[in-house]
């Protein structure tokens, strides 16, 4: 569970990015966050990711104030939510395989367990030809399914993405979608920011409105 | 658990690899840094031990005499020797009988012998010569020395080379003082030329570093492969500076004059000098590794 009290962020004297956002996403829910770009979708993402902080307000994730763990829990928590970033942030010189498998490394996942998730995960994405191949080779639509399965392949309590299918064609973009509603099924909360108003009207689930840092 | 671990060792080794074969130039660049300062230090050390051991030696110079009373003579050198012996900062006490104080006064006056004439050893002092321990040379501590044979009650008089142990006290400690600084300095220029060459390192992979602190990675596990990759290239700094040392001593030896060249002496067994700089290399590159780490992720 995500909950965010009167949360506001600014990054300077001009208009906040975020202004007074109360919000509460449940275990399980699949939540849509949309509105024009710059209206603080990411920074919102990334205030519950806690790789921003607000400049007021609480955010208790997991049951867990942000700003009471110590910094050496931090990783231990970022394991349990699978981020897709909009800029994807792979890792240019190492394989496609090595991309994914590094989030289960962290975890001291096993080797033998490693790679039966890695290899299930590259083939659902359909990104397992390309194992082999330096994210840096890749078009923006494969490093984008890279993102994807470096999130979901932790099986994460949390999954939030940004944008996660601004670089993929239809077809594989409802894909996507189905995969995060599959794993929504299961329990995980899904945080989905994008401003594409197909995919939210396709899915009905909840959505939150931002406006100029505003919950509209 | 165990396979986990096994597989990150791997995983920490093979980065480690990785990054000194993608960065060979950087690695090279601070391997032969690494290398030059610490064959520098070395060198320095060399220098050090050497005077320190030629003016430590000199100290043995420095003895105290202690002349006998007649009237105790019949005590026997024994008696002398044992009672000299129990005051405390004595190494050695020799007994110089009066016939053996003239054959080394004989001896010091070659030439003047007519000086001697009509002298016969009952003239001359029995004495013992002490020799003082090395950590009693320091003015201070040579006094106590002194005044304990001074409380001998068969002592006559005690004289010693008060001059010579003022000048020789002053050099050792100037010697001392003056490799303390150099010392300091070159240890300080070391780690700093290391740090500041493995930051450029670090800032060059700051991207993947961030990516990995989004996903999880704990502090360990981003700090690992730096740290094998610093002890990697020290381990060649240390191998590098021992070929530089050797390269610097043959230079010197063949132009500094004979009476110098004791200075470039090696103070231990060649294989234990490429042990020592070889592991203080590994030291030093994974210490720099891990002081330009930490300070990025403090960042």
């Amino acid at each position: 569970m995500i909950q965010l009290f009167n949360v506001t962020k600014s990054y300077d004297s001009s208009a906040p990015a975020l202004k007074d956002i109360t919000l509460k996403v449940s275990r399980g829910e699949f939540l849509f966050i949309t509105g024009p770009s710059g209206a603080g979708k990411s920074t919102l993402l990334k205030i519950m990711f806690g790789s921003e902080s607000p400049t007021e307000g609480q955010i208790i994730i997991e049951g867990r104030n942000y700003f009471k763990i110590p910094p050496r829990e931090i990783p231990r928590l970022r394991r349990r939510i699978g981020f897709v970033f909009q800029e994807f942030k792979l890792l240019p010189h190492r394989s496609v395989y090595d991309n994914v498998a590094l989030a289960l490394r962290v975890m001291g996942v096993d080797p033998v367990e490693e790679k039966k998730r890695v290899v299930k995960m590259l083939m659902y994405l359909k990104i397992l030809h390309r194992a082999n191949f330096k994210t840096e080779s890749l078009s923006g639509g494969e490093q984008q399914r890279v993102a994807i399965a470096r999130a979901l392949v932790k099986a994460p309590a949390i999954i939030l993405a940004d944008e996660p299918t601004g670089n993929l064609d239809p077809e594989l973009s409802l894909e996507t979608m189905e995969l995060f509603k599959e794993v929504s099924g299961k329990g995980t909360t899904v945080v989905v920011a994008t401003h594409d108003k197909g995919l939210i009207d396709r899915y009905g689930k909840r959505i939150v409105h931002l406006e100029a840092g505003r919950m509209a | 658990m165990i396979r986990g671990a096994a597989a990150n060792a791997r995983y920490f080794f093979s980065e480690a690899f990785r990054s000194i074969r993608e960065n060979l130039a950087t690695t090279v660049f601070t391997s032969i840094t690494l290398g030059l300062t610490l064959a520098i230090f070395t060198l320095f050390l060399f220098v050090f031990i050497n005077i320190d051991k030629s003016v430590t030696a000199q100290g043995d110079k420095v003895h105290i005499l202690v002349y006998i009373r007649d009237a105790a003579l019949s005590s026997g050198e024994k008696t002398f020797r044992g009672d000299a012996l129990g005051v405390r900062g004595v190494k050695d006490a020799a007994f110089v009988s009066k016939e053996k104080a003239l054959g080394i006064l004989r001896q010091a006056m070659k030439g003047h012998e007519a000086a001697l004439e009509g002298i016969d050893a009952g003239v001359l002092p029995a004495s013992i010569e002490i020799r003082v321990a090395d950590a009693y040379l320091e003015p201070a501590m040579f006094m106590t020395v002194v005044e304990g044979l001074k409380r001998l009650s068969w002592a006559e008089d005690v004289q010693w080379g008060r001059e010579w142990l003022k000048k020789f006290s002053a050099l050792l400690r100037f010697i001392e003082i003056g490799a303390l600084f150099i010392g300091v300095f070159l240890a300080a220029s070391t780690i700093f030329i290391i740090t500041n060459t493995i930051r450029l390192a670090v800032y060059a992979r700051q991207s993947d570093i961030e990516v990995m602190r989004l996903i999880g990675a704990s502090r360990a596990f981003i700090i690992l492969p730096f740290f094998i990759e610093g002890a990697i290239f020290g381990a060649a700094g240390g191998a590098l500076s021992l070929g530089m040392l050797e390269l610097a001593r043959g230079v010197l030896a063949a132009n500094v004059p004979a009476y110098f060249s004791f200075m470039l002496d090696m103070p231990l067994t060649p294989a234990a000098v490429a042990a020592i700089l070889v592991f203080t290399g590994v030291f030093m590159g994974a210490l720099g590794s891990f002081i330009s780490t930490e300070r990025f992720l403090k960042s």
